[in-house]
This record gives structure tokens, sequence and C-alpha cells, in this order.
């Protein structure tokens, strides 16, 4: 099989990119143990008000774990439970989330945090707050009539 | 009378490869603009990713 000049340049180019992209991904998912948010924890989305943790939402301090602060949130049509929350500056914290209902959507905006919530499932997501400020928790998949009202709010002090 | 137009493709399409496609050069510049789009675009999302995280 005859190949052009160009067309052996171009071959080499576009296959080692996709390597590089992948070996990045590799590292990111099987090194640093990034994963979907959504890992495979289920419970059952109409009894998520009696069933720990979801029965006290909020922010816990936990002894003995990789992370200081287990943030607790229930998601329903169309809030959030708690509607706000204080977390102290350079916490470690599990953001530990679900949805009584239909799917939502778990943003915090300006920051990585940022999942689904699907009835049934748990999210979960490990996040450090190093900058203090307000930060706007919003929904960002469609709900209903309420959605863009559908907010909380993370404050993060000294 | 019409006349059918079946016999006519054969024989004009050898005379329609005149023009010479050896030159990939087009091509080239052209693949490696998409590439480096794809590239810059890839990089600043991830960067960005790693800058909040
Ligand atoms: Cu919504």
């Amino acid at each position: 099989m005859h190949l052009h000049k160009f067309e052996k340049i171009w071959l080499i180019f576009g296959i080692g990119s996709l390597l590089v992209f992948l070996t990045v991904l590799g590292v990111s998912a099987f090194y640093l143990g990034n994963q979907p948010p959504s890992c495979l924890a289920t419970i059952d989305p109409e009894k998520v008000d009696t069933q720990a943790p979801f029965n006290e939402p909020g922010l816990k301090k936990v002894e003995g774990k990789e992370w200081e602060y287990e943030l607790v949130f229930v998601a329903s049509a169309f809030n959030y439970t708690p509607g706000e929350v204080q977390i102290p500056k350079g916490a470690k914290v599990k953001v530990i989330a679900t949805t009584k209902d239909v799917i939502h959507g778990f943003e915090v905006a300006g920051t990585n945090v940022n999942m689904m919530l699907e009835p049934g499932y748990i999210s979960e997501l490990v996040y450090t707050f190093n900058k203090t400020g307000e930060f706007l928790v919003l929904c960002n998949e469609y709900c209903g009539v309420g959605h863009h009202m559908m907010t909380s709010k993370i404050e993060v002090v000294e | 009378m019409a006349k059918t137009e079946l016999n006519r493709n054969t024989e004009t399409e050898t005379e329609i490869e005149v023009e010479d496609s050896s030159s990939l050069k087009g091509t080239l510049a052209s693949v490696f603009l998409l590439g480096f789009i794809l590239i810059v675009t890839w990089v600043s999302v991830y960067s960005l990713f790693l800058d909040r995280s």
C-alpha cells in the first residue's frame, strides 16, 4: 500500500494526539481516582427522608476518613435542603446528594462540583473549598416549571 | 427525436481527470488547522478543570 508523505504525517499526528488524550484520561481515572459522581450507590427515592444520611441534611464533621466533612443535600421539585449552608475555608468536603422525585442537577457555580442527581441513585463528589465567598448552587437539569428558581447557597467562611 | 444519453458518461470521464490532484498541501494545512483547534480547546477546558479543583 502506498501512502503519500503528508498522509503519513497527519496519521502519526492524529494517532499521537489520540494517545496523549487517552493517557491523560487514563491517569486521571485509574491513578488519581476520578470517577463519575454516581457510582452504583442506590437508594429507594420514596424513603429518602427516613434513611441515613439523608434524614439529616447539612454539613457534618466526620472522623477517620479521607475527607473532614460530609455535606448532605436532598433535592426535590423545586428546592434543595438545606437552602443555605456554611463551610469553613479549606475544608475537604464529600458532597452526598440525591433526589426524591425527578432528575435534578447539582452545580456549585465556579467550581468543579457539578453532578446529575437521578432518582434512586446517590451522587458523591469530594471537593476542597479553598476560596471564601458565596457560591450559588443551581439545578442544571430541566425539572419542571420551577426549574429556574431552584437554587441553594454555600458560604465558605474563614 | 430525443436521443438517449446513456453512452455519454463513459467517454468524457477520462478527460475530466486532467487536473493535478497529487498535491496535498491544502489538505495538510487544513488537517493541521483542525488538529490544533481540537488541541487548543481540549487543553484549555482541561486546564480550567485543573485550575478549579
Ligand atoms: Cu431543574
